[in-house]
This record gives C-alpha cells, sequence and structure tokens, in this order.
C-alpha cells in the first residue's frame, strides 16, 4: 500500500509539478509578448540558453542565485534579437523565432563542448534548495503567476501593454509607445523562458544537449489552451505534467502508444472543453508608425 | 546615418554574423595533413548523425578513434557534424568529393543515406556503425560497405554480474533488503536491447531471486522522464539503476545519487558523475573506428561483412568500477574469462 501512495499519490503529484513548472514560466513567459502583440516561437531556444546558462553560472559563481541571474540573463538576451529583428526590421515573427531556436541550439552546443569539454558540467554544481525532490524555484513560479495576473490585468502599464497587441494603430493614437511596450513584453518573455530553463537543468544538476525536448513549444501549446491568461496557462501546464506523469507508470501496454498520451489528452481538452481560444488581435503583425 | 541606411546596416550585419555562424557549426575539425612525420595515410571523412560531437556517447567516441588514427597512423581527413537527416547524403557525398579513402557514418539512423553513397561511390570505401550488413535482407547494399557492429550484451552481462553479486550480498551502502534492480531504456531498438538482455542474464547468474524492472523512455535527451521512471522504479525497490538511454538516462542516474543508492552508466564510462556510480557499460566504438582506418591503411579493408566487435576485440566492456564494490572484481574477472573461452553465450534478446 504504501508503495502505491509513493508511486500513484506523492510520485505523481511531485512529477506532476516538475514537469509544470518550466511550461508555466515558458508559457507566461509567451503571454508577455503575446499580449504586446509579437508571436514568440523562440521560447524553446530561450529555455534552452537558460538551461545552459543556470549551471553555467552556478559552476562559476558558486552560487545557484549567479545561476538564476545568468539563466534570465541567457533567456533575455536571445529575446533582445527576436525583438530588433521582429519590431524594429519588422522581420516576420515566426521566421525569427525559429532561427533564435536554431541559433540557441548551435551556439549552445558550441558552449557546452568548449565551456564544460566532452564530459559535460562539473558533478557538483550549486543548486536551490529541493524539498522532497521539488525544487524551491516552485515558489518563484508561483509568484510569477499572481505577478503576471496582477501587472497585466491590473495595472495602467498591463492595459497598454494589452492595447499595443489588440490595436497597435489607437494605442500609437493616444500616445502609447507601441515600440516601447512590446519590447518590454518580449523582453520578460525571454526573462521567463530563461526561468522555465533553469528549472529544467537544476531539477537534474546537469546540463545536457536537447534536454529542454519541445518544451518550449508545448508552453505555447499552453498558453493557447490557457487562452492566453495566467491562471488557464497554469491549468494547462499542470495538464501536461499530470499526463507527462502518467506516462511513466502506466505498464503493460506499447510504451509507444503511451507516449503519445499527453498528446492525446490536449487534443480532448482543446476540442471538448476549452470552447474558442481568440488570440490578441494583433499578434504576429509587424506595426509600422509610418 | 538616415533610419532605411541605418535598417539596411544592421539588417546586413545580422546575415552576415548568421553566415559565420552557420559555416562555423556546420563543418569541425577541417583538413589536417597528419601530423607531417613518416609515410602518408589514408583520408578518412566521418559524418555524425543529428547526435552531434557533444553527445558524449558514441559520436564522441568515433571521433576520439579518428584523432588516434591521425596521430598513430598519419591520417587525414575530415569530420562533418549533421545538423538533420536530410543532411546525410549530403555530408557523405562532400566526404567522397574530397577523395576520401574511407567514410565512416555513424549510427544505425545513417544506414540508408550510406547505401545510396556507397552505391554512387563504387571506388571509395564506407563504414556505417551499428547497423548490420547481414541481418536485414532487404537491405541489399554494395560490397564497398563494412558494418561495424557491437555485442553490447556482453558489457551488460558484466554490468549485471557486478550488480547481481552486489545485490545478492547486499552489504554496500545504499543497498536495501528487497532484490529488486531496475533499467531505463531509451527506446526498445536492438542496440537498447542487447544490453539490457546481458544486464539481465548477469543479474540472474548471480542474484537469482533477484527482480529486474525494465522500463523505456521513448527518449534519448529529456533527463525529466528518465528522472522520473528512475523515481518510480526506487519506490518499487530498486537499489541499483542502469540507464541506456543516452542523455536522457543522466536523469535517471541523477535520481538514483539523490536518492543515495547506486547508478550504472552507458556507452561512456560515467565514473565522473560521482561516487554512486557502480560502474558503467562502454562500447568502444573509438576502436572500430580506429581499426578500420588502418586496415585501409594496409589494404586490407573487406567490405561487404559485418566485423563485430566484443569483449574479446576490445570493442565492450566495463568502465572504471567503484571502489567500495572493488571486491566483487573477481566476479567480472571470471565472467570475462568465461565470455572470451566461449563457455558462456550472452542472450541479445530480452
Amino acid at each position: 500500500m504504501s508503495e502505491f501512495i509513493d508511486i500513484w499519490i506523492v510520485g505523481l503529484g511531485k512529477a506532476t509539478i516538475i514537469y509544470a513548472a518550466p511550461l508555466i514560466f515558458a508559457a507566461l513567459g509567451g503571454l508577455f509578448s503575446e499580449r504586446s502583440g509579437i508571436v514568440n516561437i523562440g521560447l524553446e531556444g530561450m529555455m534552452t540558453g537558460g538551461a545552459f546558462f543556470a549551471i553555467y553560472g552556478s559552476d562559476i559563481g558558486g552560487s545557484s542565485i549567479v545561476g538564476i541571474l545568468f539563466a534570465v540573463a541567457a533567456g533575455m538576451a536571445l529575446a533582445a534579437i527576436h525583438a530588433v529583428a521582429t519590431i524594429t526590421f519588422h522581420a516576420d515573427q515566426i521566421i525569427s523565432g525559429t532561427a533564435i531556436v536554431l541559433i540557441a541550439a548551435g551556439l549552445i552546443n558550441f558552449l557546452n563542448l568548449n565551456l564544460f569539454g566532452p564530459n559535460g558540467s562539473p558533478a557538483s554544481i550549486a543548486v536551490p534548495a529541493k524539498v522532497g525532490g521539488v525544487s524551491v524555484l516552485v515558489l518563484l513560479a508561483i509568484a510569477a503567476v499572481v505577478v503576471t495576473q496582477y501587472v497585466v490585468f491590473r495595472t495602467p502599464f498591463g492595459l497598454r501593454l494589452r492595447s499595443v497587441g489588440e490595436h497597435p494603430r489607437a494605442a500609437d493614437t493616444v500616445g502609447i509607445s507601441v515600440v516601447r511596450y512590446r519590447y518590454v513584453g518580449v523582453l520578460v518573455s525571454g526573462a521567463l523562458a530563461g526561468l522555465g530553463g533553469a528549472f529544467i537543468s537544476f531539477n537534474v544538476s546537469s546540463y545536457s544537449e536537447g534536454m529542454v525536448a519541445g518544451n518550449g513549444y508545448i508552453a505555447l501549446a499552453a498558453l493557447i489552451i490557457g487562452k492566453w491568461k495566467p491562471m488557464g496557462c497554469v491549468l494547462a501546464s499542470l495538464l501536461f505534467g499530470l499526463s507527462q506523469g502518467l506516462v511513466a507508470r502506466v505498464h503493460g501496454v506499447s510504451p509507444d502508444l503511451i507516449s503519445m498520451l499527453p498528446y492525446v489528452i490536449t487534443l480532448i481538452v482543446l476540442v471538448g472543453f476549452v470552447g474558442k481560444s481568440i488570440a490578441p488581435a494583433a499578434a504576429g503583425k509587424p506595426y509600422d508608425a509610418h | 546615418m538616415s533610419r532605411s541606411t541605418s535598417m539596411r546596416f544592421g539588417a546586413a550585419v545580422l546575415v552576415l554574423s548568421l553566415a559565420v555562424f552557420a559555416s562555423g557549426c556546420g563543418k569541425k575539425g577541417g583538413d589536417d595533413s597528419g601530423n607531417g612525420s613518416g609515410e602518408k595515410g589514408p583520408k578518412v571523412g566521418l559524418v555524425t548523425d543529428v547526435g552531434g560531437l557533444n553527445d558524449r556517447s558514441f559520436n564522441a567516441s568515433a571521433a576520439k578513434g579518428f584523432e588516434r588514427a591521425k596521430s598513430k597512423l598519419n591520417a587525414n581527413g575530415s569530420i562533418i557534424e549533421s545538423k538533420s537527416s536530410s543532411d546525410y547524403s549530403r555530408n557523405l557525398g562532400t566526404e567522397v568529393k574530397n577523395k576520401s579513402d574511407l567514410v565512416v557514418g555513424i549510427g544505425f539512423l545513417m544506414a540508408d543515406a550510406v547505401k545510396d553513397a556507397a552505391e554512387k561511390a563504387p571506388d571509395t570505401n564506407f563504414a556505417i556503425v551499428d547497423s548490420s550488413y547481414t541481418g536485414d535482407d532487404g537491405w541489399g547494399a554494395t560490397n564497398n560497405i563494412v558494418s561495424l557492429m557491437f555485442r553490447e550484451q556482453e558489457a551488460g552481462y558484466l554490468a549485471g554480474v557486478l550488480a547481481g553479486a552486489a545485490e545478492e550480498e547486499g552489504t554496500l551502502d545504499g543497498l536495501n533488503s528487497a532484490k529488486v534492480v531496475s533499467v531505463v531504456g531509451g527506446q526498445k531498438i536492438p542496440p537498447v536491447d542487447r544490453y539490457i538482455a546481458g544486464f539481465q542474464a548477469g543479474i540472474a547468474k548471480e542474484c537469482g531471486d533477484c527482480k529486474v524492472i525494465v522500463a523505456y523512455s521513448q527518449d534519448f535527451t529529456d533527463q525529466a522522464k528518465c528522472q522520473d521512471i528512475a523515481n518510480t522504479q526506487i519506490a518499487k525497490g530498486s537499489d541499483i539503476v542502469f540507464q541506456v538511454a543516452g542523455g536522457c538516462g543522466l536523469g535517471a542516474l541523477d535520481a538514483a545519487k539523490s536518492k543515495g543508492i547506486w547508478g550504472i552508466g552507458v556507452d561512456a564510462d560515467q565514473a565522473y558523475l560521482g561516487s554512486h556510480i557502480l560502474t558503467s557499460a562502454v562500447k568502444r566504438i573509438d576502436n572500430a573506428v580506429f581499426d578500420t582506418v588502418e586496415q585501409v591503411k594496409n589494404d586490407e579493408f573487406e567490405g561487404g561483412r559485418d566485423v563485430t566487435y566484443g569483449l574479446k576485440e576490445d570493442g565492450v566492456g566495463l568502465g572504471k568500477i567503484s571502489s567500495a564494490a572493488s571486491k566483487y572484481q573477481s566476479v567480472v574477472d571470471d565472467a570475462t574469462e568465461g565470455i572470451n573461452d566461449g563457455s558462456i553465450t550472452v542472450p541479445d534478446t530480452v
């Protein structure tokens, strides 16, 4: 009986949180960017940057705080490229976002090989404290949800951010700088995605190639299922986390079939329960004041 | 600067830096004419699969073999990293055009691309790692290809007898009273299952009433998945976790570390991960690549066959054994002797 509780109650609960936390960070990041009118396919790349630099920062700084700062900076640096390309130069947001993913993959592999060598990051890395196997960074994720809800929906800043994502022309005519708000939206997006990446690598105390493994894309799906709202993102992320946790626990069926589970559940929820999910009206469209 | 000029300048800088970056990561190694002393060795072209050179596994190992061939056999040539599966044919073609004496495709994912390239370049010698020449009747490849195969089951067996002996006695720190060990596999594919089959046989030999839990993560990179699976196995009493899932499996070894139990590494010697690593089941692709280059150099290259590397050929084996478990060295030595003299045949399917 205690084995059942260990695996199916406590274990599944912890696994759900561990799988969901990076998605929550990144989906909130996507929310900031898309609410300002910039689609951010590059989340995956920003998470990869965060995952690597969390470990690197922690290694050279000797403290997980340094790692977290490095992860945030790495996510923001990649986001800055996306912001310059899409906001200042009006580049296609999907192409720029895809480029960010590819740039991050190549650059981080290069840095990983050259800064850590063939054996990867050192065996002992300072990581944020864990309670029962779950990193305390999860508290930061909860805080991020509350702060995002408040800032985006309860402050003048949030109203302006949403206005440049819904109707930039109208915002512009009342004197709101579309460019500035979009830059802030994309940079905050990078910072949060970097934290999501940091959670992934801190969870196992190391960086390895490909470890972000599509979490950035799943976070985008969570953003859509969550209807671009913080609590919606949290629920969608927890659903993904739970179904991923089930995959590791169901036996006796072909593992190939079981690994489809999270995606099948997603489709069912999306079609059956979520209803219409409408993106910010100006998301994906470059804004030119002239 | 006017706005449009600065925009164009900015765009040009961006494009230029991307181009420099892309050409920088597409190719590594470059041409190298050996160390210059003595006669000129064969020209070798290595093409990696999508795992890349820093996979800490077979691509890295193959590159190590090539480096050794450069210094010991005066070989020269280049390594091309494939960024996607659509690059395989082009990269192999590039190495053929470079007038390589030997072109090596690393990993079974490249089997079809190597077959096509070998058909188009009948005068070039090819080698493919992990894809049997004779195993699949429909393959129909030309006979300028040699398949470099490994008996992973023998490495798995040695890891199994070591773990089995430790489990049977149960005196190592971190072992519990339940006789349960476990394996986290990446995918149910032949090389993974050969490791697992050998491991199970080794456990059964030394610890008849031990239970081996096997699960597959369906993933070779996502550490969180293998960590989660290992945690469920540990909850079922497993106190030795064998990872056969590449990068994903590092998560399983982390779970073992944080729960204070034992882990067993795979492909490369993973003892560097910490004192919780009991040993590693290793695969010496570097030796296979080096041997093949040597054959080309001595005009002894013979295609159209499998060359299989086992324990005897120094193609597989164990990594460093934890000093805490050194008292079981004799068990490993006995098993090694048995495999080498043919008295032990290790099964290769689960």
